[in-house]
């Protein structure tokens, strides 16, 4: 049974004994494996196997254990019929699946987290309905099974394997990816935001853009993805188990490479960011968005609790969700990419067209925007309309290919250098990888004593100094990479 | 100029509004005011820095010649103008949308009081404790139209109060003159309509001075310059300067691109003085600075 990337081992015992003919199934199961008891008796008789006239027991142990979920519904079954044929469960072994009335295993969410938990514990085996078995088989040293029907799998038991044992899915690194939708050739102008594109991901900061509606933002944000390198192995896995837990992986592929792009609506609720759910917790948009970008459009329009439960895994890359069932801890190491307006109408700031917002309602608008999210967000930059005889000629912007080849150049850099990415060092690393010139230290506290700049803010531009720094292929941080950095630490959104 | 203007939106609440009755104003300070010209000067709340530097340079000019400086104590031209007005060694009056004890907005205490402190007034016709009400400023326009000789709009964008005050200041037959913007700046817009309506042009202070009969001719030379920044700045950074406007924002990419510069070593230089305090932010872009240092209120 899963427990966020976690799994339990719940150990499945049927007994049958002399009595009334009866089904009983104990050990502190939900609603959901209580109604197993149904599909269970109804695929085995399907399945043209004898369900036991007798008292039948199933314990689910340990009977501490708050049970969930439809995968119980095969080893349900298959302990039955063991019990039946008076057969011993085979060792080390486990199954996974949900039954049809007819005796076919059907999906269940998971399977890759469940199968890299039974590796780690020494199984070496499992069952998993067909469907899933591609995932199951990611994991390297783990013999998959794949189910397709209940009668096939007793038999596979009883008689002797039957069932060929899937082959391990070698993770194939695709490198021509496919095109993402917005390529930055597209974009007019815009140098400074294309720019700030650039650093951000490059380093792994976090980036707010701020401007009139139809400035180009959200295209901006969508060109993202195609200068992000592909996902490494390790990071493709994580993804994919994220995924996994939600039922969300393509059946014939499963690993993705490809970076996540999340863009959830302003409208989601606090369980749909963060995670959440009945029981335990299911992974939010941020851990979807884990090792990729997470696109929050309108940023002033979300709910206010909603943006500030983004502060701890903004600076942790984790998410601690606890509900009734437990707590749970998923990853959610994104690079959050968010755009506002710079006031109710939009229009402040603009130049061509009024804004009708009075100071004050600006004001509220921007506090909404709490300080310490926007603290926590590294490059600020404006980003101005376009005008209309520019849109009508050809844009001359620099195409996504050589942007991307410097962001892995850059980043290949940090990794060779730290083993992370600039946005994720600690401060005393920083201050030992990045080490400013004297002229750059004291630019930097120059700034942070005339803009009362935190000391979270101060290691952020530094970081971001950092990455401009890498961008430029020097080993030291320089002053005009400072001021660099500082120049994206717009304080106001809009003015 | 007619009194048919092109801002007939806020037209429909100006002209129900009845001529205040100056009689039973509520005022803090020196009041009834000493006899002499009175005039107002009115615009946006969000300026550029070049309708700062006129407000408070008019203000200055102004009060230099003895003339009372009226003002709303909003945030933007009002303050520069009273601003100017007090750096001048005059008297100003501001004539709030509130009650005289209720300051708003709240920023502008210490200048409400450097205002009493100078031998000025803060007048309202509304009750004392009268907290800020949308309904209530334009009726404080009238107000401030009726108090005034002459009202000089400076930066105005369309709908902008300060087309009230220019309105009523019409209606109650009094001089309305303003000051001209950039073309391409969207606070420029009412003040520019007035001007094409027959408002008297203002290109310094004598300009209004000749209105009220204080000086004789009226100069075409326009307001000097205000002194930039009082001290040096790096050459290589001062060439940068240049380029920058000081009515309309300019981007680091638009600064970069007619200097044919990677944008991010203008970003770092344009940093490198708004660190010094020569340029400041506005909007997505960047400012030339006029005054050193001071933030806008």
């Amino acid at each position: 049974m899963l427990a966020g990337l976690e799994a339990r081992h719940v150990e499945v015992q049927a007994d049958s004994a002399n009595g009334e003919a009866k089904f009983l199934l104990v050990g502190l199961a939900a609603t959901s494996v209580k109604e197993a008891r149904e599909r269970v008796r109804s695929a085995i008789k399907n399945s043209g196997l004898d369900f036991p006239q007798r008292r039948l027991t199933v314990n689910l142990a340990p009977a501490e254990l708050h049970k969930q979920g439809s995968a119980l519904d095969l080893p349900i079954a298959v302990a039955i019929a063991l019990t039946q044929i008076g057969k011993a469960p085979p060792h080390r072994s486990a199954f996974l699946g949900e039954l049809s009335l007819d005796g076919a295993v059907r999906h269940v969410a998971g399977v890759l987290v469940a199968a890299r938990w039974l590796r780690k514990r020494g199984y070496d085996r499992v069952f998993v309905p067909a469907v899933d078995a591609a995932e199951a088989a990611l994991v390297q040293g783990l013999e998959v099974i794949p189910c397709t029907n209940l009668a096939q799998v007793v038999g596979h038991l009883v008689r002797g394997p039957a069932i060929e044992p899937q082959p391990p899915t070698e993770p194939v690194i695709e490198h021509d990816l496919e095109a993402s939708d917005c390529d930055l050739a597209e974009v007019h102008g815009q140098d400074e935001a294309r720019r700030a594109l650039e650093i951000a991901a490059s380093g792994g900061h976090h980036l707010l853009m701020s401007g009139s509606p139809g400035a180009g933002k959200t295209m901006l944000a969508r060109c993202l993805p195609g200068i992000l390198p592909p996902l490494e192995l390790a990071e493709a896995m994580e993804v994919a188990q994220i995924r996994s837990l939600l039922g969300d992986l393509a059946a014939n592929r499963p690993l993705d490479w490809t970076r996540p792009f999340r863009a959830p609506h302003h409208g989601v609720s606090m369980a749909g960011l963060i995670g959440g759910g009945a029981g335990l917790a299911l992974p939010g948009e941020i851990s979807r968005a884990h090792h990729g970008v997470l696109f929050l459009d309108e940023l002033a329009e979300f709910q206010a609790s909603v943006l500030q439960a983004l502060r701890q895994p903004l600076e942790s890359g984790r998410v601690a969700i606890t509900r009734s069932a437990g707590a749970v801890t998923y990853p959610a190491r994104f690079m959050l990419v968010a755009a506002t307006n710079p006031c109710p109408c939009g229009w402040a700031g603009d130049g061509l067209r009024a804004c009708r917002c009075t100071p004050a309602v600006i004001d509220s608008y921007q506090r909404r925007l709490s300080g310490p999210l926007l603290d926590r967000i590294d490059l600020k930059v404006g980003v101005k309309r376009v005008s209309l005889e520019a849109l009508a000629s050809e844009p001359l912007g620099e195409p996504s290919a050589p942007v991307r080849d410097r962001v892995i150049g850059a980043r290949r850099i940090q990794l060779e250098r730290q083993g992370c990415l600039n946005a994720q060092l600690k401060p005393a690393r920083l201050r030992q990888l990045a080490v400013l010139d004297s002229v750059a230290r004291r630019t930097l506290e120059r700034w942070a004593e005339q803009r009362g700049l935190t000391a979270r803010g101060f290691h952020r531009a530094w970081r971001v100094a950092r990455t401009a720094a890498d961008l430029d292929g020097s080993d030291h941080v320089a002053e005009r990479h400072i001021l660099e950095a500082l120049g994206y630490r717009l304080h106001d959104v809009a003015a | 100029m007619s009194p048919s203007g092109t801002f007939s939106r806020r037209s429909a609440i100006a002209f129900t509004m009845s001529p205040p009755d100056l009689e039973h104003l509520r005022a803090r300070g020196r009041w009834p005011l000493p006899n002499r010209p009175r005039v107002a000067i009115v615009g946006s709340r969000r300026p550029s820095p070049y309708g700062e530097a006129v407000a408070e340079q008019l203000g200055t000019d102004l009060a230099k010649s003895d003339v009372i400086v009226v003002s709303g104590l909003a945030l933007g031209i009002d303050a520069a103008a009273h601003r100017g007005a007090l750096n001048g060694g005059g008297v100003t009056v501001a004539v709030m949308g509130t009650g005289v004890d209720v300051v708003y907005p709240a920023a502008h205490f210490r200048l409400a009081e450097e205002i009493l402190a100078a031998g000025g007034a803060l007048v309202s016709q509304f009750p004392d404790g009268t907290s800020p009400r949308r309904q209530n400023f334009p009726a404080r326009n009238w107000t401030m139209a009726a108090l005034s000789d002459v009202v000089v709009v400076v930066e105005a964008g369309e709908g902008s109060g300060a087309l009230i005050t220019a309105e009523a200041a019409l209606d109650l037959h009094k001089e309305v003159m303003a000051v001209p913007g950039s073309i391409f700046s969207a606070l420029s817009v009412g003040a520019h309509a007035l001007l094409r309506d027959g408002a008297g042009l203002v290109q310094n202070a004598r300009d209004i001075l000749s209105i009220l009969g204080l000086v004789g001719e009226v100069l075409d030379d326009p307001l000097p310059a205000p002194n930039r920044l009082g001290f040096a700045l790096l050459p290589e950074r001062d060439g940068l300067v240049a380029h920058l406007s000081d009515v309309l924002a300019l981007s680091a990419a638009d600064v970069a691109r007619k200097l044919q510069l990677p944008v991010s070593e203008v970003l770092g230089r344009l940093t490198a003085l708004e660190l010094d305090g020569a340029v400041r932010r506005h909007g997505a872009g960047y400012i030339r600075a006029l005054r050193r240092g001071k933030e806008r209120a």
